[in-house]
């Protein structure tokens, strides 16, 4: 018998009894409108999660800080809390090449903080304008964009200019203090102008001449601070770039430079001030970017085996998830059984319908019909319904979804408990969702339809004539 | 060899302890071609032989060689096999499907051998105007009387030119005007095609129409007489016009090659 026949056949029968196809249907678009719907919430409900904890920190990332946060450079030495323990392991270059060797770690952003006794940073006419707190970090400024920083005003330093290139961070110009000024005269504010543009800080930023002399720890000035190394022990950067505020808040306070840069000028600092046993310089800070976010433990786990102190968004993560996994599993089998309801009903529809055509399939075998071909007919009238539910399903859940998308995050997330920061989806239906409802609802019909087609087999075709 | 053998068939039922001897001993031989009838009362076992004949029922001991084949000893699917390759079937209450029309119920042995649906019904279209039913191609079982849903029966029964055709009491339930009409017709398809066929009945007027008699009492087989019909198809004015063009029809389908062909 033809494929096309028995799928005929099928239809035939089904649109014969359409009244009981209907209903069965019914009882799967139930069943898997709730288990798709409910998997959507719980999509929904971890991408919310998600969106929440993105606001948090990068996701993706695992950052290792080193221990005393810079300590070690203290001039008069000893107090590095690197002393106290020191079978710890630096946070130098050859702990950069193990951590870019852990497997998923996609690339690595390691942070030198240049403290800021070291230095002094003025600039503008006689060293007129100083910089109250010399918050210096030296990074890759190659790779700032990857660091997902973005210009508000001027441009990225490229390959050419970066040795002497100074990035702003948003709020740094306006700590530039004038000297000679007293009281409040003396600072800047960022603040927005009616006109709607930035109030001006007293140095120019891009295109500016910025100096950062090195301190020499022996000569204090009066007022607390330090003369500066003199020549050979100060350097001229220019502005290039200021930040828009990132959203962690990393570098608003910040002077970025170069990281080699800013190698250099501790190494100078150490010279100058006779700093000895310095080492290596260490870096201050090593941002591990994650290629997935499921392989974040995986790699903070490695890294604490280095032995470093590691801090990411992976066990926050996995604690949340956890909680969404037990909710999504109590909607989950709330919508599974509806689910093992449709099976149940499209089992006993078929066995009603096997009843009913005993005499049809008893005149079926006599003519000849293979009894492998009569339990394909049956099996695909139950995939059929099933099918024909998940479809019809399907749509049906779109509907839903849509639905409770538009009345949006203020009603439903807070009814399960949770929240969508700025326009996120409640139920998500990606393409994956849509295809396992369709393959488990043709499934779901199939095994129901396995006891009644072989019911049908074992019919036998003498009785069924017979029968009258 | 016969075209069909019985050897030493036996059948019996278990009602609870009793065990019910439905057949003793049948032995028969019955050839090519043959129309043969088994007579016998209600409750004689004739209808048990049929069934055994056909393969419906498996024989307690004993053996059934049909053209060759044991069949007693097929298994399900090769059973169903020969099925559709040797036997056509007609009921006493005709047995068609009634949510199929009669094209579609001819068509039926065809569609089990997985013949493509347009050749299908070109055949069964064939075979309805054999039987006089062309107009009422499609008309369903339900909208027809009992003689034409019997006709209908016979065209299902010869569509796929089976070797042998089964009856049981194929006119059981008809009138003795329409009895005749449908044992002419059976006859003249059997002779036309060279097919076997085998006729179970207990009416004495039907067996007439019968190559050999075959006497079944208690089970057993109480005689066997050959016997000459009165009725001859090549005098038989009767026989409908359409029957004569479907011959000459038919001469011109040996020609087609995908007559014959098979699943």
């Amino acid at each position: 018998m033809k494929i096309y026949d028995m799928l005929i056949m099928c239809l035939r029968n089904l649109w014969r009894r359409k009244g009981r196809t209907l209903l069965t249907v019914i009882g799967v678009v139930i069943g898997s409108c709730a288990v798709i719907v409910m998997i959507s919430l719980g999509l929904g409900m971890s991408q919310a999660m998600d969106n929440m904890m993105e606001t948090w920190g990068d996701l993706t990332a695992v950052t290792i800080y080193n221990g005393g946060g810079g300590g070690m450079y203290y001039a008069d030495g000893g107090m590095s809390t690197q002393s106290s323990d020191k079978d710890k392991p630096k946070l130098n270059d050859e702990a950069l090449a193990m951590l870019s060797s852990i497997d998923h770690v996609s690339y690595i952003i390691p942070k030198m903080e240049v403290p800021a006794e070291m230095v002094t940073v003025v600039s503008g006419k006689n060293d007129r304008y100083k910089l109250t707190w010399a918050n210096i970090v030296g990074v890759d400024l190659l790779i700032l964009d990857k660091m997902k920083y973005t210009a508000e005003q001027g441009e990225m330093p490229t390959a050419k200019n970066k040795d002497s290139a100074l990035v702003f961070g948003s709020e740094i110009a306006y700590q530039f203090m004038d000297t000679k000024k007293h009281g409040s005269a003396a600072f800047t504010y960022k603040q927005q102008l009616p006109d709607g543009s930035w109030s001006k800080p007293f140095i120019e930023t891009v295109g500016g001449t910025i100096k950062i002399a090195i301190n020499n720890s022996k000569k204090q000035n009066e007022d607390g601070s330090y003369q500066y190394g003199g020549k050979g022990y100060e350097y001229k950067f220019t502005g290039t770039t200021v930040l828009q505020q990132d959203p962690l808040w990393e570098t608003p306070n910040s002077l970025l430079i170069d990281i080699e840069a800013a190698k250099k000028i501790i190494s100078d600092y150490n010279r100058l001030n006779n700093v000895k046993n310095a080492g290596n310089p260490e870096y201050s800070q090593v941002k591990l970017s994650v290629d997935s976010i499921n392989n974040v433990e995986a790699v903070h786990k490695a890294v604490e085996e280095l032995g470093f102190n590691a801090v990411s968004m992976a066990k926050e993560r996995n604690e949340m998830q956890g909680q969404l996994g037990v909710i999504q599993m109590v909607l989950g089998g709330l919508a599974a059984i509806s689910l093992l309801v449709a099976a149940i009903s499209i089992t006993n529809t078929m066995i009603m319908s096997i009843y009913e055509r005993t005499k049809e399939i008893g005149i079926m075998k006599v003519l000849g019909c293979f009894i492998g071909n009569i339990r394909i007919i049956f099996l695909m009238e139950a995939g059929l319904i099933g099918l024909l539910g998940g479809i019809i399903g399907t749509i049906i859940s779109f509907i839903i979804s849509a639905v409770m998308n538009s009345l949006g995050s203020s009603g439903l997330s807070d009814m399960f408990g949770i929240y969508t920061e700025g326009g996120g989806q409640v139920s998500i239906i990606p393409v994956w969702l849509v295809l396992l409802a369709l393959v488990f609802s043709t499934v779901i019909g199939l095994i129901s339809g396995f006891y009644p087609a072989n019911r049908a087999v074992r019919i036998s075709a003498l009785e069924a004539i017979r029968n009258e | 060899m016969a075209f069909i053998e019985v050897k030493n068939l036996r059948k019996v039922y278990k009602l609870g302890n009793e065990k019910v001897y439905a057949l003793r001993k049948i032995d028969l031989e019955i050839e090519k071609g043959e129309i043969c009838c088994i007579l016998g009362t209600s409750g004689s076992g004739k209808s048990t032989l049929l069934n055994m004949l056909a393969g419906l029922e498996k024989p307690t001991r004993g053996d059934i060689i049909i053209n060759g084949t044991n069949i007693s000893k097929l298994s399900e699917k090769k059973l169903a096999r020969f099925r559709q390759e040797n036997t056509g079937f007609i009921f006493q209450s005709y047995n068609l499907i009634n949510q199929y029309n009669a094209l579609e119920n001819v068509g039926m042995p065809l569609m089990f051998k997985g013949v493509p649906p347009s050749k299908r019904d070109r055949q069964a279209e064939k075979m309805l105007k054999l039987v006089g039913l062309e107009s009422r191609k499609k008309h369903r079982p339900n909208q027809m009387s009992g003689g034409q849903q019997q006709r209908v029966g016979i065209a299902r029964a010869f569509v796929a030119k089976p070797n042998v055709v089964f009856a049981d009491e194929p006119t059981g339930n008809l009138d003795t005007k329409t009895t005749d009409d449908v044992m002419r017709l059976m006859v003249r398809m059997c002779r036309k095609y060279g097919i076997t066929l085998i006729l179970v009945t207990h009416d004495l007027e039907i067996a007439d129409y019968a190559d050999r008699i075959v006497h079944i009492t208690d089970g057993e087989v109480t005689g066997i007489e050959d016997h000459v019909s009165s009725y001859d198809p090549e005098k038989d004015n009767e026989a409908g016009a359409s029957e004569k063009n479907a011959e000459t029809e038919r001469s011109a389908e040996k020609n087609d090659p995908g007559q014959t062909e098979k699943k």
